[in-house]
């Protein structure tokens, strides 16, 4: 306030890198209004859209601001794709998630951070009769479901040898065939 | 200088988000007053994605996603108002029909195009099914049109519907990359769109199949908006405000901000309403 008449009247501007302020008239806040390049805020110390850190090292040591690092996993035609501050990825695609989406989603198996899109993360697809509880999620990698007693294969689909009645949905029934007259 | 809100001279503007703050450029005839351009609003911490004006009371409104929220600000001064704080998770696109007193918006994440009064009340989900990327929309207020885009890389399209939403159509889907500006002009019926995946800015008439390329090779469009004969983008990769003559395709002028960081939205905040009346702002 340079009307005040006092020798402290103007005092420099709280901004790094020399940048220019301003001072809202009702709130008598301070705003920097032309932050280094790359970061924005009050004082500058936020990261553009698309970056994160923590330029004036507010919560810790100086991070400069850097790209969002979420395993290729995020479009870069979208906004806000990670926390501007720890960096946390909020819009993963390809089924994937995580604070780096570097794992699958829930129900979703496979590689997060396989290079081809088609091979990363795939439904779990859980058979709904031959699965504990009817869950629809599985192993991170391998994709196995959590099979009911006597049920096999990764989605839980069929019966054991010598089992049958998957439909049941309390597992698979031993066959009780007379070893005498059965074939095998 | 006053950082919150710089009283706007008359006349038409262009009003754009950067990074923190909505900035402003006063039109003249055929051109940018670039001299003038100055910030509107700063708003420091909030990602600004979507802009757009009501001519009836001078009323900026805006898209930011780290509330998430929905706010507004007077052109000639004043504090910014939240409007809308609940259920949002990324608002993107926002359009204005200052006939009917509403606003609509796009929310990429909700997979969903909503409406409400411009005071936030009568809330309501006007679509939620296919929908995946939608980001730019725009309103015809005289002819109770609403038109979108959304930028699906498995199958981007712009579509319409009447404003209470009743007939959803889809008016483009071929040739389209990843649509991110979209902009109606009241005066010619054109719906103009720029594309950051084909790297185009193309035209058509809604109600004719008059599809048609206005400019090519250009860099990363986000938002597009009209006024006169010229098209205004915003270019992500240039951080400029480009100008286009529609009927040349030929750009004619560009406004680079000190301050280098990408461009998100813009709109015309033009000097006056156009006039008419449409079935919602009379039931």
């Amino acid at each position: 306030d340079a009307t005040t008449g006092s020798s402290t009247d103007c005092k420099p501007c709280p901004c790094p890198g020399g940048s220019t302020c301003a001072v809202v008239p009702k709130t008598k806040e301070v705003v920097c209004t032309n932050c280094p390049t790359g970061t924005t805020g009050k004082r500058c110390e936020l990261c553009d859209d698309g970056f994160f850190g923590d330029p004036l090292g507010e919560n810790g040591p100086v991070r400069v601001c850097r790209a969002c690092k979420c395993s290729d996993n995020i479009d870069p035609n979208a906004v806000g794709n990670c926390d501007r501050e720890t960096g946390e990825c909020l819009k993963c695609i390809y089924n994937t998630d995580g604070f780096f989406c570097d794992r699958c989603k829930e129900g979703f198996y496979g590689s997060a951070l396989a290079s081809n899109p088609n091979e990363k993360c795939r439904p779990c697809s859980c058979s709904p009769f031959g699965t504990v509880d009817r869950q629809t999620s599985c192993l991170q990698v391998t994709g196995q479901c959590k099979c009911l007693p006597h049920v096999t294969n990764r989605d839980c689909s069929a019966c054991d040898p010598g089992f049958y009645n998957l439909q049941s949905g309390r597992g698979c029934q031993r066959c009780n065939c007379n070893s005498i007259g059965s074939t095998n | 200088p006053r950082p919150d809100v710089s009283p706007l001279p008359s006349g038409s503007h262009l009003l754009f988000a950067q990074s923190g703050r909505i900035e402003h450029i006063p039109l003249e005839g055929q051109g940018m007053k670039k001299s003038e351009a100055k910030t509107l609003l700063h708003l420091p911490d909030r990602v600004v994605i979507g802009v757009a004006y009501d001519c009836v009371e001078k009323m900026v409104y805006w898209t930011e996603i780290s509330g998430p929220s929905i706010s507004k600000a007077s052109l000639q001064g004043g504090d910014p108002v939240p409007v809308i704080r609940a259920d949002l998770e990324s608002p993107e696109g926002i359009a204005i029909d200052h006939l009917s007193r509403t606003m609509f918006w796009t929310d990429s994440m909700r997979d969903r195009i909503e409406v409400a009064s411009l005071d936030g009340t009568k809330r309501r989900v006007l679509f939620d099914t296919d929908l995946v990327n939608p980001r730019p929309i725009v309103t015809d207020p005289t002819n109770g049109h609403l038109y979108w885009a959304d930028w699906n890389r498995d199958g981007p399209k712009i579509e319409a519907s009447y404003m209470d939403g009743t007939n959803r159509r889809t008016l483009v889907k071929d040739n389209l990359g990843l649509p991110n500006g979209l902009t109606f002009d009241p005066q010619t019926s054109l719906l103009c769109w720029a594309d950051a995946g084909t790297r185009k800015v193309e035209c058509m008439t809604p109600s004719q199949s008059d599809r048609r390329k206005i400019m090519e090779g250009i860099q990363y469009p986000f938002g597009v908006s009209s006024y006169g004969r010229n098209l205004y983008y915003t270019d992500w990769r240039r951080d400029a405000v480009v100008a286009v003559d529609r009927s040349t395709g030929k750009e004619t002028d560009e406004f680079l901000p000190q301050r280098r960081s990408r461009i998100y939205g813009i709109t015309t905040a033009n000097a006056q309403c156009p006039t008419g009346q449409n079935y919602c702002s009379v039931n």
